[in-house]
């Protein structure tokens, strides 16, 4: 005699049913914030600072006016340390994976342990490393040590996937070393190059530990501006912040879930 | 390397610091809490984890994919934002006080942000995703035909997952918790927004370094912090090999 309903599908229903409830926990406190830079400020019972400018997209421009300054600091570091991790993080990856040499082992472990030890402790460490200067080489510096290990481990699987059959082959027909990076290497190793960038960006724009124990009133990133928001300002004020530092992120995460982008598994410091 | 071993140099050149940091309450303190808290997240989170984890690796439904986006989207949230988010909802004028006002008339769990309760939950919010992808990944490359082999000798869904699957997910679900704790130990931004009368070591941290300049102590709490991460974390990977 069989069960109308059988125990497999009770367990798959309710699997589902747990995991679609979490996501909807995890998603209700952005839905709530998502609100509150749309609704009138008024609803919270106290006239909002950017009310005045009218409507939500008042609201925006508002904030956008009050933290120029650190977008654009946000803006060029991610300019500046995506190029950087990319231009640096290859070519290693490439030694590491292609012609290793005396060393390249324990230097590949060296340059993966800024991924194994807290934030917080690599920020202090460059923070006194460098005395009281903070400035925007030293953030470069910072998110470089965050982001050269995902670059080093997405190009190094990438290179393992593609093999070196390629590239020998090219040798015997007489194609020197150079001509073969450039002509067969490099092709094929667009898409992790691609998911390398999306990585290093997601990163750079999100982190906040070095960010903000570096800032200065003058150099600020936009994660650091958005502590400040939080602080300071009202909470439509805050949720619209909040916004503006989604809009970028959440494109590129979705791209590098899309790649199938495993390194962001641990995703950004908190 | 170069301001590890600054970090290093640092703490060794002012030992006294080093035993303040170990001995005075202040800083003890804050580094048991530091890893009392990211135990405690560790294993809640990955015991959260596993059925939204194995029903992403192993099951298709419509809006399967909408749902596990939804899931992983908080990677994407730096640690100030997660703690806001607490704050939205279980702050003072909070969503769910709000809504618990609307519907009981009292206010319930107005404020809770701020106390232990709210640092944990804000340090779930975050692990939780990490742990829901980390396992997913790992129940990916799980063996179908050990299952089907299990069912055939009459093994109900909850016996396999028992006697077949926990037994063979135990290296992945012991590498997860040494994500998810390493993850919490560094976090700095959720206590930085939600943290009042309890501190943990990376707040510490910040408050010596920026409040009383005290480079020394802030570089000894540093060294001890990376320690005991490292060290938990071994031990968790250990088990994962």
């Amino acid at each position: 005699m069989s069960l109308p309903i059988s125990p497999r599908r009770v367990a798959r229903t309710a699997g589902i049913a747990v995991a679609v409830a979490l996501a909807v926990g995890l998603v209700a406190p952005l839905v709530v914030t998502a609100a509150g830079a749309f609704v009138h400020a008024d609803w919270y019972g106290q006239r909002s600072e950017g009310a005045a400018a009218g409507g939500a997209l008042g609201l925006f421009r508002y904030v956008l006016g009050l933290w120029s300054g650190a977008l654009v600091t946000s803006l060029r570091l991610v300019g500046t340390v995506v190029p950087l991790a990319l231009l640096i993080g290859t070519p290693a990856a490439f030694a590491f994976r292609r012609r290793p040499f005396p060393g390249s082992g324990s230097l590949e472990t060296l340059a993966m342990t800024p991924l194994a030890i807290p934030g917080i402790a690599l920020a202090v460490g460059l923070l006194l490393g460098a005395g009281r200067a903070p400035r925007f080489g030293l953030l470069v510096a910072g998110h470089l040590a965050y982001t050269l290990p995902l670059v080093l481990k997405t190009v190094s699987n990438a290179l393992e996937r593609e093999g070196a059959d390629l590239e020998r082959v090219a040798r015997s027909l007489g194609a020197g070393p150079w001509k073969t990076a450039a002509w067969v290497t490099l092709p094929r190793l667009v898409p992790g190059l691609v998911l390398s960038a999306l990585l290093v960006f997601a990163v750079s724009w999100g982190e906040f530990n070095v960010s903000f124990l570096l800032a200065t009133p003058i150099v600020q990133t936009f994660p650091a501006a958005l502590y400040l928001t939080y602080t300071t300002n009202s909470f439509p004020v805050a949720a619209a912040a909040t916004l503006i530092f989604l809009a970028p992120i959440v494109p590129a995460f979705l791209a590098i879930q899309a790649l199938g982008g495993e390194e962001f598994r641990r995703g950004l410091s908190v | 390397m170069w301001p590890l071993a600054r970090l290093a140099a640092g703490a060794f050149s002012s030992p006294d610091a080093f035993l303040k940091v170990l001995a005075a309450g202040r800083y003890r303190t804050s580094l048991v809490n530091s890893l009392a808290l990211s135990t405690a997240a560790a294993f809640v989170s990955v015991a959260l984890a596993i059925v939204p984890a194995w029903v992403f690796a192993r099951e298709r439904f419509p809006g399967r994919d909408l749902v596990r986006t939804a899931v992983s989207l908080p990677l994407t949230f730096s640690g100030v934002l997660v703690g806001f988010l607490v704050i939205v909802m279980l702050g003072r004028i909070g969503a769910v006080p709000k809504l618990a006002g609307l519907l009981t008339g009292r206010e319930l769990f107005a404020g809770s942000a701020f106390t232990l309760a709210g640092l944990f939950l804000a340090y779930l919010y975050f692990e939780i995703p990490r742990a829901v992808m980390t396992l997913e990944a790992a129940f990916r490359h799980f063996p179908l035909e050990l299952d089907a082999a299990a069912r055939s000798l009459g093994a109900g869904p909850i016996a396999r997952l028992l006697h077949v699957t926990l037994p063979y997910a135990a290296p992945a679900l012991f590498s997860t918790l040494a994500v998810t704790f390493s993850a919490s130990m560094g976090s700095f931004g959720v206590a930085l927004v939600l943290a009042r009368r309890f501190t943990v070591a990376p707040l510490e941290i910040y408050t010596e370094l920026t409040a009383f300049l005290n480079d020394a102590v802030a570089g000894a709490l540093c060294i001890a912090l990376a320690a005991l991460t490292f060290g938990v974390d071994r031990l968790f990977a250990r088990r994962s090999a």
